[in-house]
């Protein structure tokens, strides 16, 4: 304790720059682990109160995945003993079109029962139907709303409010205003209750219900009696605890999560190498003084735990600045992700406040302090070998002896042999993964030795172009590869992450853009909401008759897209009619027999799955699959798997006839229209306004539309990707930065020798812009090189274990065309401070350095 | 050709040290000057001074009439490139260079062409006998080779004025002689002004002009 504070807190001190720059990547790298985590969970908590809220005295709920079940259901759990009360729930979110203009979460139950398992503290408003429900069932135009909602919207009791309903505007009338309570602080307060049957109307849902919220009998265990209720309403039902929902949200965001930690360890990959590189300096700048340390008595293990002291206290601070700086950005983001995980999984939340997980805040102080510690390892260990005669001795130590490299070049052959063999003949999880770890350190420990035979092989480019500034530049690299590795390693990994995104972002666009193309090719959609993914509303059957029925329309496809439980995660079915598709459109296959595959599935005889189902589901064409219906298990067998890009988690073809037989739905999420020859959109959408009026709430979209939402759900993800480019970038930026810096102060007496002969400020200057801009150019190069391999892994990773989708492999030339003035013109802006800073000074304290 | 009116020297710290006081020469043009004194006596800081490499705190500094006092920095540094020649105790060689690079830096530095560079750093290393090391790293070189090098490096553009901080001190004694003796043909072929900063009596008797400096103050100011 005492030699880190009279050695390493006064080293720190002096180089205090540097050693900010040493944990910044330690800081980026848990700011972005605990930001992106902490906005998830803000997420995950704000669904978590909201279904908590909402559920209210509830105990279990009942529900058949998102399909919804008929209105019997309801008396089957209620004449079950154990239950005490039984009520049928419509749950969806709405844009009432109010001043806020802010969505509301509509809570539509039968008030009778309700009111044992949610309390309705009315603030204002006709306290006579909370005396007496029945008051407010024989208004069907009630709705209760918060204090919050109504003072936003300037509604009092007996203000009208009206909902573009299914049916076409429906005027309510605002019978309570609740008083702020915990259920009325859920959704963010935009919460409003409406009867049950009214909700039916104004959703589409016929005579179904959403979910059934179950209390049992004073005194019984909630898991005895949904194990009796399973037995009673069969495999078609999920009964289970309201806090289930909340999982199943968590599972469905599951790829964000991952996401989220592979930029933050990648982060904390990259802010390794700065610790190394600037520990492996350190050692060799403070030979002497571990020399004078090691004379006076210190032994090896001190000096290594001394080093690894310093390490352990500078990834504590980074950690702390990162926790600090990801809350920041938590809060930041954590309202937007909401909305975009929204609009992606179609589940309603609404993200406000910022919830952090101590768990969470001290696992991401744990993880920068080991990172740090890693990262000053081998630096340690060098110091602790120190001879401490030789130390005392003058001279250079910057050169990385001939046996040290030699030493890694073996090695990263093993590793690539390894690779080669992984890739052979290794198909299982762990040897890819080993194998893909294997390419990476490969890859590292190669850095010092390409990097510099690419220095020399530059600098008689540079000489013949800049005589001075280009051979000083370039010598500057050649000499001291120890004090460039670690930034050139950083930037070359930095760019091989980018290289390895923007193939992997070329091969899903051109994926889905083909996709698009061939699967979705209908003129135009109809839609009850204006969001794709929003399955609030529902078309009754009726519409697409009527549609179909119009002059000019061709063919009509009726789409009824539920998620349902399959192997314990929500699954996309896909419902409509096989043989009508099958005209107009080919989805690509990736494995069956296409005519019979799609006749058979149009005949009911079976499904067909997406290839990224198979691959995440680990299933292949003839397995059965058994699909969970409110009419019992249904087993079908899988067809024939071809690429779809509807879901993230895969999704299933079936035909519409086996949908409305086993779950007795006839509703849609969308119509796909195909138009005649020479009938245009703009006709037909006169037509459907004309046929349909204001009886039915309906959006159109064209195809064009379709597709525009698509890619822009899809540039939202690849957003994200860029989240983990920027913080890449960065931390390399600040590698390049801590390099200069130290080697300025290493080449002071070179600098200022070019002064005294006469070099000008800029050419100085130039000098280093020069060594920056190098580092940049062979971190690019590096980079580039690695990014080919990056790729090919990233497609691996992608579709074994995060979409489940197959990528072609294509290399982004046009991502490397524009990362060069980007690489090159930050590597140039990260030396202009180092620059300054190497004209400013004593000349001849400069010449006097030693 | 070098003016020294009332120079002085101060540097800032938990205690003001007066390195110079008002130090008042004149040094005319072909002349080899000695400096000595005990160490912190200010000789270095005073060569340090006239060859703009540092700013005096008070009092002027004249070179073949120009005041070093109102120039920018880069003014500064092209006087020194066009007039000042340094050879240092430690030589100051670029490690990565060889010598044919370290004597053509300052030439590239004044954005000569190559074959210009060339021709001048090959006649250098020649005049100071090392043509048959061109090739060669500092560190394939003796002490006294590279203080040649370094030489030569001084005199790339032949100035005026050449400044040398101990130049024998990081030599052993024969070499020490050599390379004095370099200094002096070198002075009186091209009539070159010397200052030469030593602790070496012999060094400094063989210079026409000896000048002793004691805590800042000159002391003695003799010509042979």
């Amino acid at each position: 304790m005492i030699l880190l504070r009279l050695i390493s807190w006064q080293y720190t001190r002096k180089h205090l720059l540097r050693s900010l720059l040493t944990i910044a990547g330690i800081v980026l790298g848990v700011a972005v682990f605990v930001g992106m985590h902490t906005a998830n969970q803000s997420v995950l908590t704000a669904f978590t109160q909201t279904v908590d809220r909402i559920a209210g005295a509830t105990q279990l709920q009942i529900s058949a995945g998102e399909a919804g079940f008929e209105e019997d259901i309801l008396e089957r759990v209620q004449n079950v003993p154990e239950v005490r009360v039984a009520v049928p729930v419509i749950e969806a979110v709405m844009n009432p079109q109010t001043k806020s203009q802010a969505n509301i979460l509509i809570l539509a139950v039968d008030m009778t029962g309700d009111r044992s398992l949610r309390d309705y503290a009315l603030e204002s408003g006709d306290e006579s139907f909370i005396e007496d429900p029945l008051v407010f069932l024989a208004q069907p135009d009630s709705i209760m709303i918060t204090r919050e909602f109504a003072a936003e919207n300037d509604l009092k009791s007996n203000s009208e409010l009206t909902l573009n309903s299914m049916d076409g505007p429906k005027k309510f009338i605002v019978r309570g205003i609740m008083k702020s309570s915990g259920l009325t602080t859920a959704f963010g307060g935009n919460l409003a209750i409406m009867d049950v049957y009214a909700a039916q109307k104004i959703f589409g849902r016929g005579r179904r219900f959403d979910r059934i919220d179950v209390a049992v009998q004073e005194g019984l265990d909630p898991a005895a009696v949904q194990v009796k209720l399973e037995k009673v309403l069969g495999s078609g039902f999920q009964v289970e605890p309201p806090s289930s929902r909340a999982k199943q949200f968590e599972s469905l965001s599951s790829v964000y999560g991952m996401l989220a930690n592979i930029t933050s360890l990648f982060a904390l990959f990259i802010g390794m190498f700065l610790i190394y590189n600037s520990f492996a300096i350190a050692v060799t700048q403070r030979r002497s003084e571990i020399g004078i340390l090691r004379a006076l008595g210190a032994t090896r293990r001190q000096i290594q735990v001394l080093f690894l002291a310093e390490s352990a206290v500078g990834g504590l601070v980074g950690a702390g600045l990162g926790v600090v700086l990801g809350i920041l950005i938590a809060r930041g983001i954590a309202g937007s992700l909401g909305q975009f995980l929204g609009e992606v999984y179609g589940v309603a939340q609404k993200a406000e406040e910022v919830s952090s997980d101590p768990r969470l805040l001290v696992g991401a102080m744990v993880l920068g302090v080991v990172t740090s510690l890693i990262a000053a390892w081998i630096p340690a260990r060098n110091a602790a070998r120190v001879d401490p005669v030789q130390a005392l001795q003058k001279g250079r130590f910057q050169l990385l002896t001939a046996g040290e490299n030699r030493m890694r070049r073996w090695t990263a052959f093993g590793l690539l042999s390894f690779v080669g063999v992984s890739l052979a003949f290794g198909h299982g999880r762990l040897i890819f993964y080993a194998g893909y770890f294997a390419a990476i350190f490969a890859g590292v420990l190669l850095v010092p030795t390409l990097g510099l035979w690419l220095a020399r092989g530059m600098r008689p480019a540079l000489k013949a172009i800049w005589p001075v500034e280009g051979t000083l530049a370039a010598d500057s690299l050649i000499q001291s590869p120890r004090r460039t590795s670690g930034a050139v390693t950083a930037l070359a990994l930095s760019v091989s992450l980018i290289i390895a995104l923007g193939g992997m972002t070329q091969a899903a666009y051109a994926s889905i853009e083909e996709w698009l193309r061939v699967a979705l090719n209908p003129d135009m959609y109809l839609a009850p909401t204006q969001n794709f993914t929003d399955r609030s509303f529902r078309f009754p059957a009726e519409l697409a008759s009527e549609v179909e029925k119009l002059p000019g329309v061709r063919r009509i496809q009726a789409v009824r897209i539920v998620r349902l439980p399959m192997d314990g995660e929500p699954v996309m079915f896909v419902a409509l009619d096989v043989s009508s598709v099958t005209q107009e459109a080919r989805l690509p296959i990736v494995s069956g027999d296409g005519p019979t595959m799609y006749s058979d599935a149009a005949a009911g005889k079976g499904v067909i799955i997406s290839d990224n189902f198979a691959l995440m589901h680990n299933r292949k064409r003839g397995d059965v699959l058994t699909i969970p219906t409110p009419g019992g298990p249904l087993q079908m067998p899988v067809l024939g798997v071809v690429v779809d890009f509807s879901d993230q988690k895969g999704s299933i073809l079936l035909d519409r006839s086996v949908y409305d037989k086993y779950f007795k739905d006839t509703s849609s999420n969308v119509i796909r229209i195909y138009l005649q020859a020479g009938v245009t959109v703009g006709q037909m959408r006169e037509r459907i306004a004309a046929q349909a009026g204001t009886r039915f709430r309906y959006f159109v979209f064209t195809n064009e539309d379709l597709r525009s939402y698509i890619l822009k759900i899809t540039d939202q993800w690849f957003g994200l990707t860029y989240i983990q480019i920027a913080v890449a970038v960065l931390v390399s930026i600040l590698g390049i930065v801590n390099t200069l810096t130290v080697s300025i102060t290493d080449r002071r007496r070179e600098l200022g020798v070019l002064q005294a002969v006469g070099g000008l400020r800029r050419q100085i200057r130039g000098t280093i812009w020069l060594e920056a801009v190098l580092i940049g150019a062979i971190g690019l190069i590096l980079g580039c090189g690695f990014g080919a391999v990056a790729l090919y892994y990233a497609l691996e990773t992608s579709a074994r274990d995060l979409s489940g989708m197959r990528l072609a492999y294509g290399y982004p030339f046009r991502t490397v065309l524009a990362l060069i003035p980007i690489i090159l013109g930050s590597a140039f802006l990260a030396s202009l401070a180092p620059a300054e800073a190497a004209v400013r000074g004593s000349l001849v304290e400069a010449l006097e350095y030693e | 050709m070098i003016d020294i009116i009332g120079v002085s020297k101060r540097f800032d710290g938990k205690k003001q040290v007066t390195a110079l006081d008002s130090v008042n020469l004149h040094i005319r043009k072909g002349e080899m000057v000695s400096l000595m004194g005990p160490s912190g006596s200010g000789k270095s800081t005073l060569l340090n001074l006239i060859g703009g490499l540092d700013r005096p705190s008070a009092g002027e500094i004249k070179l073949d009439g120009e005041l070093l006092g109102g120039l920018t920095d880069d003014a500064l540094t092209k006087l020194r490139r066009d007039k000042i020649g340094f050879i240092f105790q430690f030589f100051n060689l670029l490690p990565t260079l060889n010598c044919l690079e370290n004597v053509s830096l300052p030439l590239h530095l004044r954005g000569w062409s190559t074959a210009k560079i060339s021709e001048r750093a090959n006649e250098l290393l020649n005049l100071v006998g090392l043509s048959q090391r061109l090739d060669h790293l500092p560190e394939e070189l003796s002490g006294g080779e590279r203080q040649r090098v370094a030489i030569a490096r001084a005199l790339s553009v032949y100035p005026p004025i050449l400044l040398a901080d101990e130049p024998t001190g990081n030599v052993d004694s024969s070499t020490g002689e050599e390379i004095l003796g370099l200094i002096r043909d070198l002075h009186s072929r091209f009539q070159t002004t010397v200052l030469i900063v030593t602790h070496d009596k012999g060094v400094a008797d063989s210079c026409g002009r000896r000048i002793a400096l004691k805590d800042g103050l000159v002391v003695q100011d003799v010509t042979a």
